[in-house]
């Protein structure tokens, strides 16, 4: 499949990329592993006019301890986070998401920076130009209808991340740099819950570290998907718990991730924190595995999740 | 577009072209250095058979852009024989049966490639899991990972 015509730079350091990033009147792209991007450019569900390399940043490449934070770049792929020294026996649940992700190869050029950025996903929507030429434009895609839903007035493309849902149990936050200086927010604000936009990030921002406070957890990723190598999940559940306490994320359904806290351990509130994600969670006919099926499972793998997580804890 | 300067190794040569910015990888070797056992099946990053290994790492070479392996040094499946004899992974796959079609044969084995060069003795579980990063549709995977733990043993006993 033949990309569409784009420019290529390499930045050097994070001022360089944004100031490309500028210079291109705000038509280009930042590159992390391509493996989300580049799947798209070929579908023509995205044509920058120039693709700024990301990877040869150092910075962008380094884990560390920052007073009580584990730093991680956005550059780090998920099989070095995977097999770095704390994070199995600090953030399981963090460790079973990226096993869960894609397959060992993609795991190797994937970045987790990349990861939480990845485009929402619709059954309809990651299809070839002449396919969504003939079946007429959906909101994702500049169109005036949502093509899985008649007359929704929003869009229903799924937020198929593994690792946010795990970051997010784990509490973690963002920094951002950009043409108007630098930030730090918690990864929970940097979802729209627009399926057409999904994240908040400002033209030209740059995702530069994940800041996951350095406390011991316990925890359990579960995900559903049709083959168990190489898919996106159509469901996942992170859950991780500090002290008693736990975080609860459901994703794959819908744009933005599901977030709850779980205070109550009595199997009753374990119970209640699942049947709440499934009232909540809105599956729609839009990937290979039915609405119905999707919603009981959040239960299902809510319910598990929750139950390994504090098993592991005893 | 302008073209890009762009200089890498690959098995063991060195070459240079002036190349797309939007050029990928697997077009380069196949259309430019003529190198076609490395395949392009879906094109999307999904299976596998245009596997290559760059700086030691095991790569879908169609999701690559040709600029971002500058100064790279690229390993393709035509590099493993040498000197006339083939590598003990593409014996052990002939050995086992494990090529059917064939078509993701090159891949499946730059895949298994990687794996040895970093884990000399790798397990049943370990060779399946990095194994079921490629696609295959005709051996059922089966003969695929007996050709890969052959070959495995072969090279351990070797020394
Ligand atoms: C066959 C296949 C299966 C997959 N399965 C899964 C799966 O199971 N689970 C899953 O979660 N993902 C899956 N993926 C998606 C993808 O491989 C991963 O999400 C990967 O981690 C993306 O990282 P990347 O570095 O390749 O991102 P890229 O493609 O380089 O970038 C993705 C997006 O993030 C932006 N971006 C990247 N870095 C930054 C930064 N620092 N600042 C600002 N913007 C940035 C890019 O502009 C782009 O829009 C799959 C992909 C394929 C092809």
């Amino acid at each position: 499949m033949i990309l569409p015509k784009f420019d290529y730079k390499k930045a050097e350091d994070i001022a360089a990329a944004i100031a490309l990033y500028e210079r291109s009147k705000g038509r280009a792209c930042y590159l992390a592993g391509g493996t989300d991007l580049i799947p798209l450019l070929k579908l023509r569900l995205s044509e920058p006019s120039a693709m700024i390399d990301l990877k040869g940043i150092p910075q962008l490449k380094t884990i560390s301890r920052k007073g009580n934070s584990l730093v991680i770049g956005p550059n780090v792929t998920l099989f070095e986070l995977k097999n770095h020294e704390t994070v199995k026996d600090y953030f399981p649940a963090l460790y079973e998401s990226l096993d869960a992700t894609s397959c060992e190869t993609l795991q190797m050029r994937g970045t987790i920076g990349g990861n939480i950025l990845q485009n929402t996903r619709c059954l309809l929507y990651n299809k070839s130009l002449d396919w969504r030429t003939a079946r007429g434009f959906c909101y994702k895609m500049g169109g005036e209808t949502c093509n899985v839903v008649p007359n929704a007035a929003a869009c229903f493309s799924n937020y198929c991340s593994d690792n946010a849902l795990s970051l997010l149990s784990l509490s973690a936050s963002v920094k951002l740099a950009g043409p108007e200086g630098e930030r730090k927010i918690k990864l929970e604000k940097l979802f729209s819950k627009d399926g057409r936009n999904p994240f908040t990030l400002k033209p030209g921002e740059i995702l530069t570290e994940f800041h996951i406070p350095f406390k011991r957890s316990t925890g359990a990723y579960e995900k559903l998907r049709v083959r168990n190598a190489i898919d996106y999940p159509l469901l996942g559940v992170a859950v991780s718990m500090i002290g008693g306490k736990g975080k609860v994320c459901v994703g794959g359904i819908g744009p933005a991730p599901l977030v709850y806290d779980l205070k109550d351990l009595s199997g009753a509130g374990l119970k209640e924190v699942a049947q709440q994600a499934r009232q909540e969670a809105r599956p729609v006919s839009n990937t290979t595995l039915s609405a119905g099926y999707r919603k009981k499972m959040v239960n299902v793998l809510t319910q598990r999740a929750i139950k390994r997580a504090l098993k592991e804890g005893k | 577009m302008k073209t890009i300067k762009v200089s890498f190794r690959v098995n063991d040569e060195t070459v240079a072209f002036q190349v797309k910015p939007y050029e990928t990888l697997l077009e380069t070797l196949r259309e430019r250095i003529d190198l076609i056992g490395s395949k392009e099946a879906c094109g999307m990053g999904a299976c596998g058979a245009c596997t290559v290994i760059v700086d030691g790492i095991p790569l879908r070479s169609c999701l690559v852009l040709t600029p971002e392996v500058n100064g790279a040094s690229i390993t393709t499946v035509e590099g493993l024989a040498k000197d006339g004899n083939l590598h003990p992974l593409q014996e052990a796959f002939m050995e086992k049966g494990a090529v059917q079609c064939g078509f993701c044969t090159s891949g499946m084995i730059m895949t298994a490639k990687a794996l040895l060069d970093r884990n000399k003795k790798p397990t049943q579980k370990e060779v399946i899991k990095t194994m079921s990063s490629n696609i295959c549709r005709c051996t059922g995977y089966k003969k695929i990972v007996e050709a890969v733990e052959y070959a495995a043993s072969r090279r351990t006993s070797a020394g």
